[in-house]
């Protein structure tokens, strides 16, 4: 068997321990339900005004489709933390299967896992306008969201090593989530991803409006919104931004991890 | 060539030695059993032999591939059953025993079935819908063993096998190991339990403060003790001075006491010296009634040699 078919068989086991945690699932499906479904469909109706020619709804969806994507796919680094934790990384280390294999393949479940669960999202959204007659979505916008699929994959793949870098350098279990829910606190306060550009450029200094601008899930929040529901064609400016801004997050979180494997291999643990 | 070979390997963390200049060997086929106390380097030379540690000095090669320059390889040949168990929490056993197959190329037309007998001769079979979290300590045990059978690696690896196991468990497992060397593995049991190291070593090394202090087959290791064997001879009448001085002329490394109709003796090898007693005694006229041969466990042997004991005494 191959190396690569081996990194497949562990990013399968880890990817299905996300699906198979169903108190998580529990948790993020009745909030990313509850706001696409109560916020965003009762609140559309109160907010009959458009948002860059969008619904309340066609515009605050793409919002919990991206922070859906952020939420599974940082539980990578609980999943890292507790492989770690209950020695399931010792085992992984007897595998054979080399150390940058197995960094890849947490790094590549937590991209599947954001992916899988965002896009189910983004299907129980259309379903909801179709059923609901909310608004109508264009065909083209079905065809661009399957085409964005690859560029969110690797959005979810960068959040993923940012929670394995921070899986990697917490000694507890509760400084892990301290750290998780400050950057998720921190990456979608500090973006697009539920507010206008405008808005944001209205009330905080510059800098912060610029960083709001490049943030990777400000730029996926708006191709969404371009591309999947107002049915515009994809920007490849936005798109090569949003790879420009992922990648290197998915390099640190690969990088970090791999030091604490090999921390492991030199002293024993973490 | 050995299936493992150590040169001089050794282990620091921070300020303590987990291993100091160890040189150990076991050969194609064989059980060794590695027996010593808690902090001795069991689990520490077994870390480094499975590639999930490094070395801080020296050599180790598993079949011949060296441990640190080729890790990917050796895990390839090698596997092991941990001292405490370690598996997906959330996944049944079976789920966890496919896992472990996959990864080792076991042939997918047979998994299945290797699985399911294996979990059934272990008795896991009645535990595979729950999940590894909700497994007993014994239960999590015997998959960590089941791993390992079902991989049947070139070497096999079992740390403390047994432990939080029930005696009948213990048994099962010691019997598989068995016969998983009689598959052709070659196989290292790290343990501190005497009754284990005795059912299972072809030969035993004891490790004390991460060196090795001897190595050889248990009936080899019992007789290099002085007066290891005891036998204890019931005369039918009280035992003459004469028949111990003639027992005494008898040569050999003896030391014998006599109280009444018995004598007890202290012997390095009593197979040798039981036909040589008896003969002397009927020459002597002296009737026997009965003859008790005991030997010293490997608890003795241990002391003998570390000075220690294997288990602290409460």
């Amino acid at each position: 068997m191959s190396q690569l078919s081996r990194l497949v068989r562990i990013a399968r086991t880890d990817f299905s321990y996300f699906f198979r945690t169903k108190w998580l699932m529990a948790v993020l499906i009745s909030l990313s339900l509850s706001d696409m479904l109560v916020v965003g469909l009762v609140y559309g109706r109160l907010i009959p005004s458009k948002f860059a020619g969008l619904t309340y709804f066609q515009f605050l969806v793409p919002g919990i489709v991206v922070v859906g994507l952020f939420s599974a796919a940082t539980d990578t680094g609980r999943r890292i933390w507790l492989a770690l934790r209950e020695g399931v990384v010792q085992y992984y280390l007897t595998l054979p299967i080399r150390t940058g294999g197995l960094v890849g393949a947490y790094i590549i479940s937590g991209g599947l896992g954001g992916i899988v669960y965002s896009g189910a999202l983004l299907a129980i959204a259309y379903l909801a306008l179709s059923f609901l007659g909310a608004s109508t979505i264009p065909i083209q916008g079905i065809l661009y969201a399957l085409a964005l699929v690859p560029f969110l994959f690797i959005l979810a793949t960068g959040i993923a090593g940012l929670a394995a870098f921070f899986a990697s350098v917490s000694r507890r279990g509760e400084i892990y989530w301290v750290y998780a829910q400050a950057l998720q606190v921190s990456m979608v306060t500090i973006s697009t991803v539920f507010y206008p550009a405008q808005t944001i450029a209205q009330y905080l200094p510059a800098p912060v409006a610029t960083i709001a601008e490049y943030n990777p899930l400000s730029l996926a929040a708006g191709a969404l919104r371009t591309s999947a529901f107002a049915g515009n064609p994809l920007d490849t400016i936005v798109l090569t931004n949003l790879l420009a801004t992922s990648l290197p997050l998915a390099m640190l979180g690969a990088f970090a991890y791999w030091i604490i494997l090999r921390t492991i291999r030199l002293k024993g643990k973490p | 060539m050995f299936a493992v070979e150590t040169l001089d390997l050794s282990k620091r963390y921070g300020k303590t030695d987990a291993l100091r200049g160890l040189n150990f060997t076991v050969n194609e086929g064989e059980i060794m059993v590695i027996l010593g106390p808690n902090g001795s380097g069991k689990t520490t030379l077994l870390m480094i032999l499975c590639t999930i540690l490094k070395p801080t000095s020296g050599t180790a090669k598993v079949v011949g591939i060296d441990v640190v320059e080729e890790g990917t390889k050796v895990r390839e040949v090698m596997g092991i059953a941990f001292q405490e168990a370690r598996g997906f929490w959330r996944h049944k056993p079976s789920s966890i025993l496919r896992f472990h197959a996959s990864m080792f190329d076991i042939d997918p037309a047979k998994r299945q079935d290797l699985i399911e007998r294996t979990m059934k001769d272990l008795e896991l079979w009645e535990s595979r819908d729950k999940m590894f979290m909700h497994l007993s300590g014994g239960q999590a045990k015997r998959l960590e063993t089941a791993k390992v059978l079902i991989q049947q690696p070139k070497l096999a690896i079992f740390d403390e096998p047994t432990s939080q196991v029930d005696l009948r468990g213990k048994r099962k497992i010691w019997d598989k190991i068995r016969e998983l060397r009689d598959q052709g593995s070659t196989i290292i049991v790290a343990t501190n339990e005497v009754r284990e190291a005795e059912y299972l070593a072809d030969r035993v090394t004891i490790l004390h403060q991460g060196q090795r202090v001897v190595c050889d087959t248990i009936p080899k290791l019992k007789d290099a003790i002085a007066g290891g064997d005891i036998v204890e001879v019931d005369f039918e009448d009280p035992v003459s001075g004469k028949l111990v001085d003639d027992l005494n002329g008898l040569g050999g490394d003896v030391s014998l006491s006599s109280e009444g109709n018995q004598l007890r003796a202290k012997v390095s090898r009593a197979e040798d010296w039981v036909p040589k007693m008896t003969s002397a005694s009927y020459i002597a006229g002296a009737k026997i009634a009965s003859i008790r041969i005991t030997e010293p466990s490997l608890d003795d042997v241990f002391l003998h040699f570390t000075g220690k004991a294997l288990v602290d005494q409460p």
